[in-house]
């Protein structure tokens, strides 16, 4: 390496480079400055702004010729189409009601994790349920038809059991949609309660049970107040990623219950003047998320200040 | 104390179960000998894991998955770096909104950004395929590699740079000798960090992709259209590899996090 700088040194690219590195402050901002700002230009603003155009236009692409209109018509129409406005709402209702769930599954095992397990043993356990984290959302679909479906292992189980009425129809329903999408989200919920439940005092706790508190007096009133930056943290990331699931959803839920973004894909894919309308809803599910989770993340912040003495 | 002794050790360890038992299910599917994906399982057979091995669409799809997860990462390398100097020589209000702009990826629903990133690529004129579905990958994988060179960037010590300057190193040799060697536990986590999701993405490549598939989608559209036991073996293959690399990945930029907190009490600790 030192041998092939001191070679590398005698060519006008090298040295030229170091020059113009050391000519002024201004110069030494560009180029470090230079390529970090065309990519986000490119590759985060651009995409979206365009986005953002598309959705007033009333056709796009555009024919030879063609001269674009302008207008909000694709966006009144979504409100105009109850088909649309109610795998919206389903979806927004489906992310609360898997990410409150994802919560109460996750809690105990993130405070068992962080607080009661024996010392030693806590690193292992953490990665013990970390592991699984990086088998990707198509694999973990494949692995819950295969559990659910009429010849899955759970039926087979049942079976093998003789309980009766089997086989239970448990796959493509909303039953083995959450029960996948917790699987999927529940490492995002995980990693934030378990810092912030780590993050506790144990004199606190302590202290509490010296004083009489009962385990569950000291759950209530010290780690949930404690934890909630983990509760809130790891909501949003659930709710965000559990909102604009696309695969999952059409692998395994069911036929009547289409999520929005699955909606959104539909128009997509449809040949025609489809990609405003697409963006519109695009749109129109991001912002409707942000402020969702904007307002929860408010309102989280206020109940926290609000249980400090 | 029944709750600490009892019922929270019961209930994690049944959450393992719920993490693992889809998994050893699916390994285990992949040695059915039949054509179809079912139990009870009566005979068993490791053809399928030799039929996979030859199956040219899941061999294409994989190398094209490979090919784009090397690409992706090595964009993201090269452009997440500087973007890591960048922000860490910003201050106040001007790096929140550079952080924030950078995170923008990551917190928008996956459909969205994919299709932005579609009607993008169609506007500069973009072919769908694999070039598209790299740089998809790294618009993702970016915020992440940002985010981890900059904490490492941050805990480094100016005076190793200020020294090396007053001993007559220049701009080069500075990056080379001093920088990058103490940023490579990051580096290399991220690199693994940028590889693993660019090869388990699914809705970029989906929308991104031209006609030949990547392995998620290739699995994606089988799901849909029938499938069999062979399908449940290469699954098998691609989760027992990602789930190495992935915890090669975490005790790499644990042991960093270890290292980093112990220099910063200045004393070995003992866990």
């Amino acid at each position: 390496m030192t041998r092939f700088l001191v070679y590398s040194r005698r060519f006008a690219l090298y040295r030229g480079f170091n020059t113009l590195y050391m000519t002024s402050p201004a110069t030494r901002f560009l180029m470090v400055a230079l390529l970090p700002l065309v990519w986000i230009l490119l590759a985060n603003v651009a995409p979206l702004a365009q986005m953002v155009e598309i959705s007033f236009r009333d056709t796009y692409p555009l024919q030879p010729g063609e001269e674009g209109s302008y207008s909000l018509q694709h966006y009144a129409g979504f409100f105009e189409k109850p088909l649309y406005f109610r795998a919206f709402l389903r979806s927004f209702v489906f992310a609360t009601l898997v990410t409150f769930a994802t919560l109460v599954v996750v809690f105990p095992v993130a405070f068992y994790i962080s607080k009661a397990a024996p010392k030693s043993q806590r690193a292992r356990l953490l990665l013990l349920v970390v592991a699984p984290f990086w088998v990707s959302e198509i694999i973990r679909s494949f692995a819950w038809i295969v559990m659910l479906a009429n010849r899955g292992a759970v039926n087979s189980f049942f079976g093998w059991f003789g309980m009766p009425g089997v086989p239970y129809e448990l796959l493509y329903n909303n039953f083995s949609l959450s029960i996948g999408v917790i699987y999927l989200a529940s490492l995002y919920m995980l990693l934030p309660l378990y810092s912030a439940i780590e993050r506790i005092d144990d004199n606190l706790l302590e202290a509490a049970a010296n004083l009489g508190a009962s385990t569950r007096r000291r759950i209530t009133r010290i780690i949930l107040p404690l934890s909630l930056p983990g509760i809130v943290a790891g909501c949003t990331l659930v709710f965000l990623l559990t909102v604009g699931l696309f695969a999952m959803p059409v692998l395994l839920g069911g036929p009547s219950n289409t999520l929005f973004p699955a909606i959104i894909a539909q128009i997509f894919h449809k040949a025609g003047a489809s990609w405003p309308q697409g963006s519109a809803y695009s749109i129109l599910l991001t912002i409707a998320a942000l402020i969702y989770v904007g307002l929860f993340i408010a309102l989280a912040g206020r109940r926290g200040r609000g249980a400090k003495p | 104390m029944h709750l600490q002794r009892l019922v929270l050790p019961t209930y994690f360890w049944l959450f393992v179960l719920y993490l693992f038992t889809p998994l050893m299910v699916i390994a285990v599917m992949g040695f059915r000998d039949s054509n179809f994906v079912a139990f009870p399982i009566n005979k068993w057979t490791t053809d399928w894991y030799h039929e996979i091995l030859f199956d040219r669409d899941i061999q294409s799809s994989l190398w094209l998955s490979l090919r784009i997860a090397v690409v992706s990462t090595a964009i993201s390398i090269v452009v997440g770096l500087p973007t890591a100097f960048l922000v860490a020589r910003t201050k106040g209000v001007l790096r929140g909104a550079l952080i924030s702009i950078l995170l923008l990826p990551a917190f928008l629903p996956v459909i969205v950004s994919a299709i932005s990133l579609r009607i993008f690529a169609g506007k500069i004129g973009l072919e769908t395929g694999m070039l598209a579905i790299a740089l998809g990958h790294a618009v993702a994988s970016m915020p992440f590699v940002v985010i981890m060179v900059l904490t490492r960037i941050d805990s480094m010590n100016r005076n190793l740079v200020d020294a090396a300057q007053n001993l007559g190193a220049d701009p080069i040799i500075v990056l080379t000798r001093i920088v990058l060697p103490y940023l490579s536990p990051a580096l290399f986590g991220a690199f693994l960090f940028s590889m693993l999701l660019s090869f388990e993405d699914f809705v970029r490549s989906f929308f991104l992709g031209g006609f030949d598939q990547t392995f998620p989608v290739l699995l994606y559209s089988r799901l849909r259209f029938g499938f069999d036991p062979g399908l449940a073996a290469v699954s098998t293959i691609v989760l027992i590899a990602t789930t190495c690399l992935g915890l090669f990945a975490e005790r790499i930029l644990r042991g960093r996090r270890a290292r980093s907190s112990q220099q910063k009490k200045g004393s070995p600790t003992n866990d």
